[in-house]
């Protein structure tokens, strides 16, 4: 078996306006495909074990996309447009989150195979400004003084 | 609440990040405070391009500067650190729970697969179609 933590979910930021994700799946690149574009596939994981409401899921250019998630903490609300559908390579949509509407980021996801029966996929999600990419989180946080060069040590390793 | 404003703090410590110089500035404050002249020795730069370079990062907070008169030392400021490491933490959260979750289903997927291989014992398992 390949150790598992080599399939840790890594997150850099190329670009002042980009967060990239890269994730590799132990799984042909026909099935990652799949499951990223079959409904009922999709809500067995994209709900992270809460119920998933898909409403709309239209895989094709320009189709609609909308995911509602029940959790504990509330309900949210997804969803956006496909830009670019290239089976089984390339996954292009908006993303929108209902709690911030009308501040759009395009998420592009490449599936590489990667010869061994395993799959990389690498998401990057482009926001239309700096700010809105880093307003991603909440304003008042608060500030403290511990875990600073940790933090730092983790930031320096993603801004490489 | 989440907001996105042109002076989101985060995205001032961001900016100030985005300079390999400054990254490697704060490495250095990592370490323990430190004097311009002190920063600047490992780059080949002016005195005044580095005293820019920690202008800005004063100006995110990411360093203060003593008040001793003569050589006013540099020090490392943990606050926007942590606010933009908390950030990054929510954001990777959100992302890799769903991964994970495909890696379970992905491997139930092909469990199931390598199961219903001819010559093998059918296992009857109920397919479950719906979501959740």
């Amino acid at each position: 078996m390949v150790e598992a933590t080599s399939n840790r979910l890594s997150v850099t930021l190329p670009s002042d306006r980009e967060i990239m994700m890269t994730r590799i799946f132990n799984a042909p690149r026909d099935l990652v495909w799949k499951a990223h574009t079959d409904p009922e596939m999709i809500a067995r994981w994209w709900g992270r074990g809460n119920k998933l409401v898909i409403e709309r899921f239209e895989v094709e250019r320009g189709g609609h996309w909308r995911f509602v998630e029940h959790s504990q903490e509330g309900v949210d609300g997804f969803e956006g447009r496909f830009r670019e559908v290239t089976p089984p390579e390339r996954l292009v949509q908006t993303f929108e989150w209902d709690g911030m509407p009308g501040y759009v980021a395009i998420n592009s996801a490449t599936f590489e195979d990667l010869g061994d029966g395993r799959t990389k996929v690498v998401t990057v999600a482009l926001f239309h400004t700096t700010e809105e990419r880093d307003g991603m989180v909440g304003s008042g946080m608060e500030v403290g003084l511990g875990e600073s060069y940790a933090a730092l040590d983790r930031l320096l390793e993603t801004l490489k | 609440m989440v907001t996105a404003t042109a002076s989101d703090p985060i995205s001032t410590t961001f900016s100030a990040l985005a300079d390999p110089t400054r990254r490697a500035i704060l490495a250095r404050l990592a370490a323990g405070e430190a004097s311009v002249t002190e920063i600047a020795a490992p780059f080949e730069m002016t005195l005044p391009a580095v005293s820019k370079h920690l202008k800005v990062l004063e100006r995110a907070g990411l360093i203060a500067r003593g008040r001793e008169a003569q050589w006013r030392p540099c020090r490392l400021q943990a606050g926007p650190l942590k606010d933009a490491d908390d950030w990054l933490e929510t954001y990777r959260r959100f992302w890799e729970e769903r991964f994970d979750r495909l890696d379970d289903y992905l491997r139930e997927l092909q469990q199931k697969e390598e199961n219903n291989k001819p010559g093998r014992p059918q296992r009857k398992e109920k397919q479950n179609g719906r979501g959740n």
